[in-house]
Order: structure tokens, then C-alpha cells, then sequence
């Protein structure tokens, strides 16, 4: 911009304007884009827990913050934090750098805190009433969320406690009942009412309930155990009932040594829970350890617990004789791979030999009752059809959610199935559309992490009971972290896609085209020259650089 | 918000910035962000003054000024006596809070500029004398300097006859002089540079930060690895941060990560046509320096062990 | 502080010293040379001793001492140096630079020649080599008009923004003894108040001085310059008729005597027109009609006095102790071309005498007298006094 001398011109060469009127953004071939992604720990979460945020709550010593973020989308960290399989740690972009965050370590911490810290929330009511059958993971995240909405919320349950598997089969070494009751407390706290020891089919329809709620949401899990179809499958235990005795206080163990048949993770926590009550198991499974489909971290402990395997097994037969049973087991090997893409076990002829013990357990999967619910819901095979995203049925009115639906998986799946379902029967009585598939963000690999900022660190050391002890009690075996050791673990966390207002960009702008007067960064448009190192030096993706656009779609 | 501070790397640093935007600086310009970052250690409490360099051009034409801050400027070797002449002004008009920054380019400084800032050194004027230095004379168009480094492309030291002198050691000659205070920083460590200027604003005398400030085009690199080169620079030993007290007392900063000089070389296309012959004898010499501050360091402190790493990951 | 007049006998150099005492400079920034040096060795003594509050920085270069008073000055301190011949060829840079940024600093310069060979002499080449360089330029005669023309550089320079150059004769005024008179500072004052810079940087005022002009305004700049310049011949006038009110000498552009009714007249500048002037003394008591014309101040320029001195004499003798190479002494240039509009124009000679310290006597400027009266014509160059 040429100075016109004529306008007035001072004695000596003495500057008064500033530079603002040249607006360098002109010189921009690349401009910066500001823009959030998902972490893969969060993607890979069924929950879609907001792991990067919290984390950078907790770094800052911000539990309150962390509680809030972590409570939006699930209701049960105390549960998760204990028992939850960590798919975030598996898909942590650290896990390729040094080691994954410990993050189901952090989010126990943060659930834990939030239960002693904890207030009274009184929503306001809508005056809608929902019923949901089943006070498993599934039922109560539903219950949860739906009270928090303000309905009226009752929950069935045929048994005389809140929780379903989560206190009648998941071992108290893995989650103490006390943490299931704190919730159900909560819960009761806020509103939610519990009818327990009431069989739905039995004492109240499905179609009563239907009448009597604005909708109704049907959890009531997969408790159905398959039988082997062998000759002498009366002399097995089964491996639910196994675990709900010891649940509810049996320490008598069936046997000295005791065959499980299985491979699931309710074997290997009947496995795990015998050797706690003094016996020896062996467990028998028909493909190899890679096959099983129990939590690998289950199958570990099982290993480190003295649990023994015996891979490539299955019973066929079964003959009790004077206190003890022989089983006929035929030795498999592995073909084709089945439907679910898993190599089909095919028995090795002439393989056969005994084994000798002094009881058996079999724990080869659980099926869903169906049979209490309306007809019009269920496939020809007797399995409930419902909508993926929101649990709604055939029947208008009727959702289900969990291991109902889709066969045993695991608890924080089962919560997610219930919190979609929850929020479907929520804008259902509301008399709005239901909600659709979320598109799902894309993600940020590690190579678009800059490493830099992050040197190597090892992981926190989760502390547990010491191994010689462990095995010998039913006490909870993984500990708590402390703050400190939570707060160091969670500055770990690369934030991968999340702005945390690191500050990066701003600091490293040579023009001081950085603005941080809200969540995320702003960038000045009018002065940035697209150099590209905010983009370089943001540690966690969140700003990528990309082509200018033409000059008239810039003004805005 | 521009009021109130952030806390970078655990530094506070003052959102206020003391520089305006539309300043004529290239793309990714190390010099402009060296300024920034000194005048927010500052606090935007200083006077500058500005021999011919790169900034000559970046503050913008008359009537046009992109600093927050006085600035006068003044001929190519006289930054350290104007900037003692303007101190002692301030001082008789009766200002003595006022701290005065020459703000040279390492042309300025190392070469023409050396004597103006032996004699103020010499004398201990009370001056805050700072050198970005980007290794030639970037604003006339690349030509060598005396801290052009060993084996660096320049228009004056082509590739056919690149540089054959290593870098004068700036740090060496200041401590030769024993100012009260001189320390090296560089840009992709803010929250180093800041505490160190800071440092030296709560000490009389001369007072000397060398600042790396890498630059694209001069270097041959893309704008956006600036801040990269920057860090690796230290990362690899080639450009050591530390601290020299009273010309004697040597602390050093940071030791160089385990990473190869040739991670650093690499990035830029001054040293494209280095052999692996002749990285090799670069690493020579960036170890050999090392073992002098170290031993500089331990004379000081008794030990070496417990300097940091430089804390990067990667 | 000096509360009552007195007079001293002081050297050229310490005349200097105490009119910068008397102007209550708050900056020196000085590197020693011969015969600069007593200047600076009486001025630091001033400064140790408390009698002068001033910073003194003893900078390691006069080029560094250029720029340091430019820095001082800049934020609007009164600044002072002196240097001579090499030191104020080493300057020369920064010359420019305190004149382009309007800055009113004032300089002795003893007059020394140029080395190669080496000579510590006088020789005013050095001073006029500088003539382009936007500074004003006063040459004295006296031990008195020395410390007079330092007080009065630092007014007009800080009423018209342009720097001064007050010129000694090395040894023949720098260091020879002569009584001063040392006004007591409350009339120094009441004459030179404090100065108030109007353009200055200030901490707080974000400005710049001096920054890149394009060919869009430099020319505008220089145009000011020369307008300061111009100004200046106006504003010395009037600060030298008002000194003379209240110090009781009067100082102007130039100088005149016995050319009333001249036919011939000397043009000299420095302690050579105070020889000119015993020769044109003696040459009147003899009837001949001779005068002097001093030019004191070169730089701005005296046109219209020099034009109306000189208009109709018959001759002129223009005494130079310098020279241009390839052209000729620079004061006969400057006032043949002067001399240039002015229709009865005299015959103009100039003669190049005294360089590098060579003794010019009474009898010599005598003998000059006679040699103009002689010519007809101007020959390019006269040498006076080599020795071939």
C-alpha cells in the first residue's frame, strides 16, 4: 500500500501506522483447517466414550470435568473400569509407540469418584412411564438414562437382586457385588423403581406391560445353556447355575479335578473361580487357544492362575462311575472355517481317550428365552428381530437390547445396546422420530501424531493382589490407581484428533494468526500466510492443512 | 482474549502479542517468530534497535511499523553502540527501567557487527543483545556469514566450493568477555527461550541470547518444518542450548537425544550434496564440541550425569 | 556549574570541552584521536567529577561513537562528540545517519589531514569531504567563537533538526592557549533551554525511526532536509544576533572587515583568515584597498552573503587549506559558483596552501594579495608555497 507523501509528511522518518491494513493472507496457497476427528479409542469403544477429553480432564487433576464427560456416554464406569475387555486400549494409537494408556484403569478411577463424590439429581418429570425388564448392564443403563430424562422408570427383574450376570455369574474377583449395589443405590436415588423377584411371562405379561407403559424395553439377557447333545450330559454341571451358586455363597468346591468344557468367557471364569475354591481345573476346548473366544486377559490369568487347557479336545461321552467320572474325549483338528470365520474343529478319528475326574462343568455357550415375548417379534429360529440403532421391534412400543438380542457378548456392549434403546424409547414416548445410524468420524492413525512432544513413557503399573495370594481369594484382584498415578497415566493420552488447547499452534505462528478465544483454535484468515507449522506441530491431528480455495469463496 | 497468560510447558506466557499481523516476514520465518516470543518474554516492555537485517524489511515501509514496541533503525555494524546510546539516553532523561534490545541478524553480529558488540560487551553496557541468527545473509539473498555452518550451501559458497570454515563460535568470543550473561536458545523450544530472556532481563549489564532461527528459503526446506528443523537441531547436538554466567560459569540445557545428525542435515537442501563421508566428519565435530561443554559443564557443577535429555519423543 | 563569568586562558580543545559543559550535554560518546583528545580528556573529568551530569560511553570506534549519540539522541538526549580526520572519515556513515534521521547532535571536528602518508597537521580537507552529508558546518577562529559555536550548534541544530560540525585548525587553535571567556551557566541556560525533542522515540509510543522509504516518499525526505537547511541560514542569523545580545559577540554566516571600498578581497575560513586578517590590516595602514570576507559557517551554504560581499569587487582571493583531487579547493569551488548569477562578477583565483599543516604567514597572504592583483585570468589550480 504506496504512502502518498502529499497527505502530510513528518520532519523525520518516524512511522505511525501498524501493519494490520496489509492483509497477508493473499500469500496463501494452503490454508489451515481446524477440525476435531475421533481417536481410534473411541471409535473402537462401544460406547463411544469421549476418551481424549477425558483424559485431558484428568491430567489436570479435573475429576469433576472427567465424571461429567465420562457420564455422558456411559452410565457405569465403576462396572466398565473393572471388567470392560478394553477395545480402547487395543485400537490406542501408543499401543505402536510405546504402550497403550491404561484406560480402563483411569475411567474405574473416575467412576469410582464419582460415586463418593456424588449428588442427588432430581430430573424433571415428563410424566411418560417405562418399564424395562431385566436389571442386567443392559436394563440399567436404559434405566439410567431414560430416569435422567425424567420418565418414570420401573424395573423387573425375576431375580432377588439388581444386576443380572453382573452379580449371578461375572466372579466378585472381577467385580465385587458392592459396585453393582452402589449403582442399583444410585439409581434408586434418582427415581428409578426396582420390582425384583418378578418373572415377566409369569406374573406380568409382555402385552400387560404394554398397556400399562408408554414403552417397554425388554433385557433380560441370554441364561439359556446349551447342552453338548453327548450321552451322559446329566452328569455335567452347568456352567451358569455353577457360578450363580458361588455367587451366593458356595465355597464347596464339585470336585477335586474338574473338567470344563469350553471356551468361552463364562469357562474360564468357572475355571478361575475353581481354583479359587481349591480344585484343579482343566479346561477342555475344541479349537486352539487362538480360537477361544473368551477376553484374552481372562485366558491369561486363567494361565497364571495354574488353570490347565487342553486345546483341540471334546467330550463325547460321559460315564460316572464310583465317585468319579470318565469322559470319552475325542482329540479335533482344525478345517475349514465356518460362518463365523473361525476354522471348523473336525474330530481326528481313532483319537479317542479318557479322562478321569471328579466332576464336570460345561460352559459352551448360553442361549436367550424368547419364548414370553409377542410372536410377531421373534424370527422362525425363535430369536428376537430388532432395529440395530435403536432396539425397536416389530411391536410399536417394544424394544430389547443386550445379550437378548444378540447372543453373549459383553457388558459394555450390552450398555451401549441398552443406551440406544434408551434414547429410542425416549423421543418414542416424546412422539419424535426415532434416531438414526451417527455417522461415524474418521479417525487419526499414529502417523498423524507428532511424536515429538510425546518422549516414551512406560505405562502406569496397574497394581493387583500379589500373584502367590491371588488365586486363593475371591477378593477383587486388579486394584485401584491413585490420583496421582491416574493423573500421570492420563498425561500420557496423545489426544489423538481431540483439541486440548495445547497451545502448540498459537505458540509456533510466526504471524500471530492464531486465535484461542473458544474451544478449538481460530485461525485468522486475513493474515495467515499457510506456512503449515500449526499443522506440523499440532501434536494430535487436529489441524491439517489444505488447498486455498479461489478468493470469492474466502469472504465470509 | 489478548489479556492474561496461558501456561505453555509449564512457562507462563502472556496472550498479549506485542507484533502485529500483515508484518512482511516469508512464510514460516523463524526471525518473526524469535521476535514474538522475546518481546512476550518482555512483556512488551523494551526498546529495540535494528541494524540492516531480514527485520529491516519484515517491520514493513515507512509509514508502517509491526512492532508494539519503539524501534530505531540503524546502520548494519552499529546495533550494540546504538542500542548503548539509546540506553544512556533513557538513563539521563531519567528512564532506567526502559530495557533496550539490539536485535541483529548473525551478518550483524558475527561480521560486521562483532566490534560494535565487542566494545559494549567490553564495557558492560546495559543492553539486552539479541542474535537470530539463520546461519548467512538471508536478507540480501544467501550469501555466507561466518556463522554459515561447516559444509552449508550458500550463493556465495556454492555447491561446487560449499562453506569450508565452521561456524565462529559467537558463545566462546561473548564469554572470552565476560558479560554477565549469554545463553543460546532456538524457536521450537518457547518456553527455553522465554526463561532464559526473562533470566536475562533481571540482570545489569550486557546480556546476549544466540537464537537459532531457521529459514526456509535460505535453508531449502518447506515453511512447515521449521519448527522440525529447529528442534532437531538440538535434538542432534548440531546447535547445543546452554548457558554461560560471567564468562565462566557454563550450564548446559539439554544433551542431544540419540538421534543421528544426518536426521537433521537431511530436511534441508543447504546440505543436500553432503556425502555420507562428510556427514560423517560433521558428527566428528558436533561430538567433539560436546565433550567440551560437557567438560565446561562439569568444571561448573562438578558433574555431567544430570543434565536433561532434550525431551522429545518421536 | 559555572555561576559567574570568568575568564580563562584555555586551549581551542578545552574551549570546546566547556561549551559542552555550558550546553549541559547529557550523552558523550567519544573514541580518542590526535589532536581531538584533550576535548574528551576535560570533558570526562567533568563528567567523573560530578560537575557535568552526563553519561560518557568511551566507545571503541568513532563510527561507534557516531551511532551511540545517534541512539542517545534518538530518544531525545542533548549528545556531543568530537573526532577529527581519520575518526571523522570513519564516521562518515553514520553522518548521514543523524542527519536523515533529524537528529540535532553537535561535533567538533579539529581539522587533520587524511592519511596516507600519515599526518596529524591541519588540513581542512577532512571536515569539507563531509560537506554532503546534511550537516551544518561553522568554521572558527577563535579559542572564543569555539565555545560560542558549540552553544550555539546546539540551538539552531535543535531548532531546525539538522546536526553541527564546529571546525578547529589542529595545534594552531586546538591547542594553543587563548583567553576565553566561561559565561556562568544561568545565562547559558536562559539562552539554551533543555531540549524537548519533537521527534523522538518514546518507551510506550510504538514507533519506528528510519524505516525502508520507497521512491514513492524518499525524495519528500530530502526535500525537508534541504528545507531545514534553507531555514537554518535564517535561524542562524537570529541566534547569533541574540547571543550577541546577551553574551555581548555576534556571530552570522559570515564574517566581513575592511571591505567597505575593496577592490580586493581574501576569502579564507579557520585561524587562516585570522592571518589573512593581520596581512590585510598591515596592507591597508599601506593604503592599499584590501578586505577579508570569513566564510564561518560553509554548510548551509551563504549564498546571498557571499553574492553581496563580493558583487563588483575587482578581485578575489579565495585561500584554501584543502583540496578536491581532479577539481580544486573546495571553499574557491563553492564560491566561484556562488558567484555564478552576479552579473559584475569579480575575477576569482584560488590558491591551495597550508595542506597538511604547512605554515601560512602574514607575508605569504601578502604576498597573494599581490599575485591576484596581478592576473587577468583565473588559472585552474594555484599552489602556494610547494616546494618543488
Amino acid at each position: 500500500m504506496a504512502f502518498d507523501p502529499t497527505r502530510g509528511l513528518p520532519e523525520a522518518p518516524l512511522s505511525w501506522g501498524d501493519t494490520r491494513w496489509n492483509k497477508t493472507g493473499s500469500w496463501r496457497h494452503m490454508r489451515p483447517e481446524v477440525r476435531e476427528r475421533a481417536a481410534p479409542c473411541a471409535k473402537a469403544c462401544p460406547l463411544g466414550n469421549p476418551i481424549p477429553d477425558v483424559m485431558t480432564a484428568v491430567s489436570r487433576g479435573d475429576l469433576e470435568g472427567a465424571a461429567r464427560l465420562l457420564l455422558e456416554r456411559n452410565p457405569f464406569p465403576s462396572i466398565t473400569g473393572r471388567v470392560c475387555p478394553h477395545p480402547c486400549e487395543v485400537g490406542c494409537n501408543r499401543r505402536r509407540y510405546d504402550e497403550p494408556l491404561a484406560i480402563r484403569s483411569v475411567e474405574r478411577l473416575v467412576g469410582d469418584w464419582a460415586h463418593e463424590h456424588r449428588t442427588v439429581f432430581s430430573p424433571r418429570e415428563t410424566g411418560k412411564r417405562v418399564a424395562i425388564v431385566g436389571s442386567g448392564p443392559a436394563g440399567l443403563a436404559a434405566a439410567s438414562f431414560l430416569r435422567r430424562q425424567g420418565h418414570r422408570v420401573v424395573v423387573y427383574d425375576r431375580n432377588d437382586r439388581v444386576g443380572g450376570m453382573l452379580v449371578d455369574a461375572i466372579p466378585s474377583y472381577r467385580l465385587p457385588r458392592s459396585m453393582v449395589e452402589r449403582e442399583a443405590r444410585a439409581l434408586e436415588e434418582m427415581g428409578v423403581v426396582f420390582q425384583l423377584g418378578v418373572t415377566v411371562g409369569r406374573d406380568v405379561s409382555v402385552e400387560q406391560l404394554l398397556v400399562s407403559y408408554d414403552a417397554v424395553l425388554v433385557a433380560t439377557g441370554a441364561h439359556g445353556e446349551r447342552t453338548m447333545g453327548i450321552p451322559g450330559e446329566e452328569h455335567f454341571i452347568g456352567g451358569l447355575a455353577f457360578l450363580r451358586s458361588v455367587r451366593r455363597g458356595q465355597r464347596k468346591p464339585p470336585g477335586r479335578r474338574v473338567a470344563v468344557v469350553g471356551g468361552g468367557n463364562v469357562a474360564i471364569d468357572v475355571a478361575r473361580t475353581l481354583v479359587r475354591l481349591g480344585a484343579q481345573p482343566v479346561v477342555l476346548y475344541r479349537r486352539t487357544r487362538k480360537e477361544m473366544p473368551a477376553i484374552e486377559e481372562e485366558v491369561e490369568r486363567a494361565e497364571a492362575d495354574g488353570v490347565e487347557f487342553q486345546f483341540l479336545t471334546l467330550p463325547v461321552a460321559a460315564r460316572k462311575l464310583d465317585g468319579y467320572l470318565r469322559l470319552t474325549v475325542v482329540r479335533m483338528q482344525l478345517g475349514e472355517r465356518d460362518r463365523t470365520g473361525r476354522p471348523r474343529p473336525v474330530p481326528i478319528p481313532g483319537s479317542e481317550f479318557a479322562l478321569e475326574c471328579d466332576a464336570a462343568i460345561r460352559a459352551i455357550g448360553e442361549v436367550a428365552e424368547t419364548d414370553f415375548l409377542p410372536r410377531e417379534v421373534l424370527d422362525d429360529q425363535g430369536w428376537v428381530v430388532a432395529d440395530k440403532v435403536t432396539g425397536a421391534t416389530q411391536r410399536k412400543g417394544l424394544f430389547v437390547a443386550g445379550d437378548l438380542v444378540t447372543g453373549p457378548a459383553t457388558v459394555v456392549e450390552a450398555i451401549a445396546a441398552g443406551l440406544r434403546a434408551g434414547r429410542a424409547m425416549d423421543r418414542f414416548v416424546r412422539g419424535e422420530p426415532l434416531p438414526v445410524q451417527e455417522k461415524p468420524l474418521p479417525t487419526v492413525p499414529l502417523k498423524e501424531i507428532n511424536l515429538a512432544y510425546f518422549p516414551q513413557a512406560a505405562r502406569v503399573p496397574i497394581p493387583e493382589l500379589p500373584l502367590s495370594t491371588r488365586s486363593r481369594t475371591f477378593d477383587e484382584e486388579i486394584l485401584g490407581l491413585d490420583v496421582e498415578s491416574a493423573r500421570r497415566e492420563a498425561g500420557r493420552c496423545f489426544s489423538c484428533g481431540s483439541c486440548n488447547l495445547c497451545a502448540n499452534c498459537w505458540i509456533f505462528c510466526p504471524d500471530a494468526a492464531i486465535h484461542l478465544d473458544g474451544d478449538l483454535p481460530r485461525v485468522d484468515l486475513e493474515y495467515c500466510k499457510g506456512c503449515g507449522l500449526c499443522a506440523a506441530e499440532c501434536p494430535r491431528g487436529v489441524i491439517t492443512m489444505k488447498e486455498e480455495l479461489a478468493r470469492e469463496e474466502v469472504v465470509a | 482474549m489478548s489479556t492474561g497468560t496461558l501456561t505453555w510447558a509449564g512457562v507462563e506466557v502472556p496472550r498479549e502479542e506485542y507484533l502485529h499481523p500483515g508484518h512482511l516476514a516469508c512464510q514460516g520465518c523463524g526471525a518473526a517468530l524469535a521476535m514474538r516470543l522475546v518481546l512476550k518474554a518482555m512483556g512488551g516492555d523494551a526498546m529495540v534497535v535494528l541494524p540492516a537485517c531480514c527485520w529491516t524489511i519484515i517491520d514493513g515501509p515507512f509509514p508502517y511499523h509491526a512492532l508494539k514496541v519503539p524501534l530505531l533503525h540503524t546502520a548494519f555494524e552499529t546495533a550494540a553502540a546504538a542500542a548503548a546510546g539509546v540506553k544512556a539516553g533513557l538513563e539521563v532523561l531519567g528512564d532506567t527501567r526502559t530495557q533496550v534490545i539490539a536485535w541483529a541478524g548473525d551478518g550483524g553480529t558475527f561480521d560486521i557487527g562483532l566490534q560494535a558488540l565487542s566494545g559494549a560487551a567490553e564495557r558492560n553496557e546495559d543492553i539486552l543483545y539479541v542474535c537470530y541468527d539463520n546461519e548467512a545473509y538471508m536478507n540480501t539473498g544467501i550469501q555466507r556469514s561466518s556463522a554459515t555452518p561447516l559444509g552449508a550451501w550458500t550463493t556465495t559458497t556454492p555447491e561446487a566450493h560449499p562453506e569450508d570454515r565452521p561456524k565462529k563460535d559467537l558463545m566462546a568470543i561473548m564469554a572470552a568477555h565476560r558479560i554477565p550473561y549469554a545463553a543460546t536458545a532456538t524457536v521450537a523450544f518457547p518456553d527455553d527461550l522465554i526463561r532464559k530472556v526473562r533470566k536475562a532481563r533481571g540482570i545489569k549489564g550486557t546480556r546476549l541470547i544466540h537464537i537459532l532461527a531457521p529459514c526456509p528459503p535460505g535453508w531449502r526446506m518447506e515453511s512447515e518444518l521449521m519448527i522440525k528443523v529447529s528442534r532437531l537441531a538440538v535434538a542432534t547436538g548440531a546447535f547445543p542450548l546452554f548457558e554461560v554466567e560471567g564468562g565462566t560459569r557454563y550450564t548446559v540445557t539439554y544433551r542431544p537425544a540419540q538421534v543421528p545428525l544426518k536426521e537433521y542435515l537431511k530436511l534441508q537442501g543447504r546440505f543436500a550434496h553432503l556425502t555420507e563421508d562428510q556427514i560423517a566428519t560433521l558428527e566428528q565435530l558436533v561430538k567433539a564440541r560436546w565433550q567440551e561443554l560437557l567438560d565446561l559443564h562439569a568444571r561448573t557443577h562438578g558433574q555431567a550425569e544430570e543434565i536433561p535429555v532434550v525431551p522429545i519423543g518421536g | 556549574m559555572v555561576t559567574v563569568s570568568a575568564t580563562k586562558v584555555i586551549t581551542g580543545n578545552h574551549a570546546v570541552s566547556y561549551g559542552a559543559l555550558l550546553s549541559r550535554v547529557q550523552v558523550i560518546s567519544a573514541y580518542p584521536i590526535t589532536p581531538q583528545t584533550q576535548v574528551v580528556e576535560l570533558l570526562s573529568e567533568f563528567v567523573a567529577s560530578g560537575r557535568l551530569a552526563a553519561r560518557f560511553i568511551t566507545v571503541e570506534s568513532e563510527h561507534s561513537a557516531m551511532a551511540a549519540c545517534i541512539g542517545a539522541a534518538s530518544v531525545g538526549a542533548r549528545t556531543f562528540t568530537a573526532t577529527s580526520s581519520q575518526g571523522l572519515a570513519l564516521m562518515h556513515e553514520m553522518l548521514h545517519w543523524a542527519s536523515g534521521a533529524r537528529l540535532p547532535i553537535v561535533m567538533a571536528n579539529i581539522n587533520r589531514a587524511l592519511a596516507p602518508p600519515w599526518s596529524i597537521w591541519t588540513d581542512q580537507t577532512d571536515s569539507l569531504a563531509q560537506r554532503d552529508t546534511g550537516w551544518m558546518q561553522v568554521y572558527v577562529e577563535t579559542s572564543q567563537e569555539a565555545l560560542d559555536s558549540i552553544i550555539l550548534g546546539f540551538k539552531v541544530s535543535e531548532r531546525v533538526l539538522l546536526p553541527t560540525m564546529v571546525v578547529l585548525d589542529a595545534f594552531l587553535l586546538s591547542h594553543t592557549a587563548e583567553p576565553v571567556e566561561i559565561y556562568d551557566q544561568g545565562r547559558v541556560d536562559e539562552f539554551l533551554p533543555p531540549f524537548s525533542a519533537p521527534y523522538r522515540l518514546s518507551p510506550g509510543v510504538p514507533q519506528a525511526l528510519g524505516g525502508l522509504a520507497d521512491p514513492g516518499v524518499y525524495f519528500e525526505f530530502r526535500v525537508k532536509l534541504q528545507e531545514a537547511m534553507e531555514r537554518a541560514q535564517e535561524a542562524i542569523v537570529e541566534e547569533g544576533e541574540r547571543f550577541g545580545r546577551l553574551f555581548g559577540r555576534f556571530y552570522g554566516l559570515v564574517h566581513e572587515e575592511h571591505t567597505e571600498d575593496a577592490e580586493t578581497v581574501i576569502v579564507a575560513a579557520g585561524t587562516m583568515a585570522g592571518t589573512a586578517r593581520a596581512a590585510v590590516r598591515e596592507l591597508r595602514s599601506k593604503g592599499r584597498k584590501v578586505g577579508l570576507v570569513r566564510i564561518r559557517v560553509f554548510r548551509p551554504f551563504p549564498f546571498s552573503e557571499v553574492r553581496r560581499i563580493l558583487e563588483g569587487r575587482r578581485r578575489v582571493a579565495v585561500l584554501d587549506r584543502n583540496l578536491s583531487p581532479g577539481h580544486h579547493g573546495i571553499f574557491y569551488e563553492e564560491v566561484k559558483s556562488a558567484l555564478y548569477p552576479v552579473s559584475a562578477r569579480p575575477l576569482v583565483v584560488g590558491y591551495v596552501l597550508g595542506l597538511g599543516g604547512r605554515d601560512v604567514r602574514p607575508e605569504d597572504i601578502q604576498a597573494i594579495v599581490d599575485d591576484v592583483e596581478k592576473r587577468e585570468e583565473a588559472p585552474e589550480i594555484v599552489w602556494w608555497g610547494v616546494r618543488r
